[in-house]
């Protein structure tokens, strides 16, 4: 076999294809040729290496490509990417954004080490917060100077008088809360509201008296008498009998329920005479 | 402090005790100072903004209301509105005479025979990120310190700019990547300077 009747053949000898006698020949050339034996050495572990070898990554900006050519609405700009950061970073984002989010992280080779250093840049501020710089020497006493008129603070007494002004005051404020000043407008405004429908003349005291008017007519129908004729004398002695009549013994129930309101009816009547 | 001790103290001062004022000043310079610094970054500048809050203060004490909050978060609430507005008004104003503290360009300076890598880890981490503050616009630099050094809330933002949620936290999502990428920056301009 000649070295060019090898290479044509060499695809369908590491295919397995040659018929018996082609092999013996190619086998023995290889043997005989140090160049065709080498060329197969090569082509087998070229062969050996493509099979095995991994591909190399795509670039990962690849993905947000393609996905920008092929479904644009679920990528997320850069712009988008920096908008939602702090929400991002404050748990804010709703799931469908926080997804794409963190895809536009991943994939894009300009945003992808933003949060990282955002992080970094909050935590030096943090770091800041304790690094206070020490207050100037001079400055306490400019500030004394300018309010109390002199650096030796320690030298201002308060006065007696306005030590115990002070303290009643730290008193009062306790007890003057600001809920009475509700209260005292809820009165008020029912004072308002009483001697404006209530009172029949406007005043409280025309309150005070419609008051009575209708205290006398719940008195009355809950006594059993006739409206009109029930005045509130205020004689307790005479509600007090009324009272006890009608809780008198059982075997007299009918009868004594009778009584107490004609009793009660009496003890006015009377009354009403003794004013006169 | 309790709210019990700064009421107390508040009384004393407004009866003319001097002690107790002073006691109040050594109490909250500090806190004070460094906040007026941050919205600064120059020492006089913050000496001066410092001693107007103090002085604020002590003119509205009769307004301290112990029932509506200790005299820590009062204190604090009058003085970055102070320092806020302050800041405001000075980005309105011409800005010839506010040249950046020296302070801030010291990460450019290299010690001679050092390596960069000794030199940023022998410079302060703070001085870093007073740097880095100090170069945002002045709407992101306000939300970031609010946010990440002064560790308010964005209701309590809201409140003090007196301007959109939104906007505080668009602001602040802003400010903190300008910053991110500055502080790289930095890092990376020191590493090369060889």
């Amino acid at each position: 076999m000649l070295c060019s009747e090898f290479e044509d053949r060499l695809t369908d000898y590491l295919d397995g294809l040659l018929d018996a006698s082609t092999q013996v020949a190619f086998n023995g050339h290889a043997l005989r040729c140090p160049v065709c034996h080498d060329l197969l050495s090569e082509v087998k572990n070229t062969l050996r290496v493509c099979r095995t070898a991994t591909p190399p990554a795509p670039a990962p900006s690849l993905d947000a490509r393609i996905l920008m050519q092929t479904a644009p609405e679920s990528v997320m700009t850069c712009d988008e990417f920096e908008d939602y950061l702090t929400d991002y970073l404050d748990g804010f984002l709703p799931a469908t954004l926080y997804h794409r989010w963190e895809r536009h992280a991943a994939l894009c080779g300009r945003c992808t080490n933003l949060p990282g250093e955002v992080v970094r840049s909050i935590g030096a501020c943090y770091t800041y917060i304790n690094e206070e710089r020490p207050v100037p020497a001079a400055l306490h006493a400019r500030i004394l100077q300018a309010t109390l008129g002199t650096t030796e603070a320690e030298n201002l007494r308060a006065p007696l008088g306005a030590r115990l002004t002070e303290l009643v005051r730290g008193w009062l404020d306790a007890i003057v809360s600001p809920q009475l000043a509700t209260v005292a407008t809820m009165l008020l405004v029912a004072v308002l509201v009483g001697t404006s429908t209530l009172s029949d003349d406007g005043s409280i005291g025309g309150m005070y008296r419609a008051s009575l008017r209708f205290a006398s007519r719940t008195y009355a129908r809950g006594a059993n008498l006739p409206v009109g004729r029930a005045v509130m004398s205020g004689d307790l002695k005479g509600v007090a009998g009324s009272l006890g009549n009608l809780l008198g013994s059982p075997g007299q129930n009918g009868k004594q329920n009778a009584q107490p309101a004609q009793n009660a009816t009496n003890g006015q009547k009377q009354t009403e005479q003794q004013k006169r | 402090m309790t709210v019990n001790d700064g009421a107390e103290l508040v009384r004393r001062c407004r009866a003319g005790d001097g002690a107790a004022w002073e006691e109040i000043v050594s109490l909250y310079s500090r806190r004070i100072y460094n906040l007026a610094y941050r919205f600064t970054s120059r020492t006089d500048a913050a000496e001066d903004l410092t001693q107007e809050v103090f002085v604020r203060v002590y003119r509205s004490l009769e307004q301290y209301d112990s029932k509506q909050g200790d005299l820590q978060n009062w204190l604090m609430r009058l003085a970055r509105n102070l320092v806020i507005d302050d800041y405001r008004k000075r980005q309105r104003a011409p800005q010839d005479s506010q040249g950046e503290d020296l302070e801030g360009h010291t990460y450019h300076l290299r010690a001679a025979n050092s390596s960069p890598h000794v030199e940023m880890e022998r410079r302060e981490l703070g001085e870093q990120v007073q740097a880095g503050i100090d170069k945002l616009a002045p709407d992101l630099r306000t939300c970031v310190i609010l946010r990440d050094i002064e560790e308010l809330s964005y209701q309590e933002i809201v409140d003090l700019l007196q301007i959109p949620e939104g906007t505080v936290k668009s602001r602040i999502n802003r400010g903190r990547i300008e910053l991110a990428k500055i502080l790289r920056r930095m890092r990376v301009v020191a590493m090369s300077d060889v």
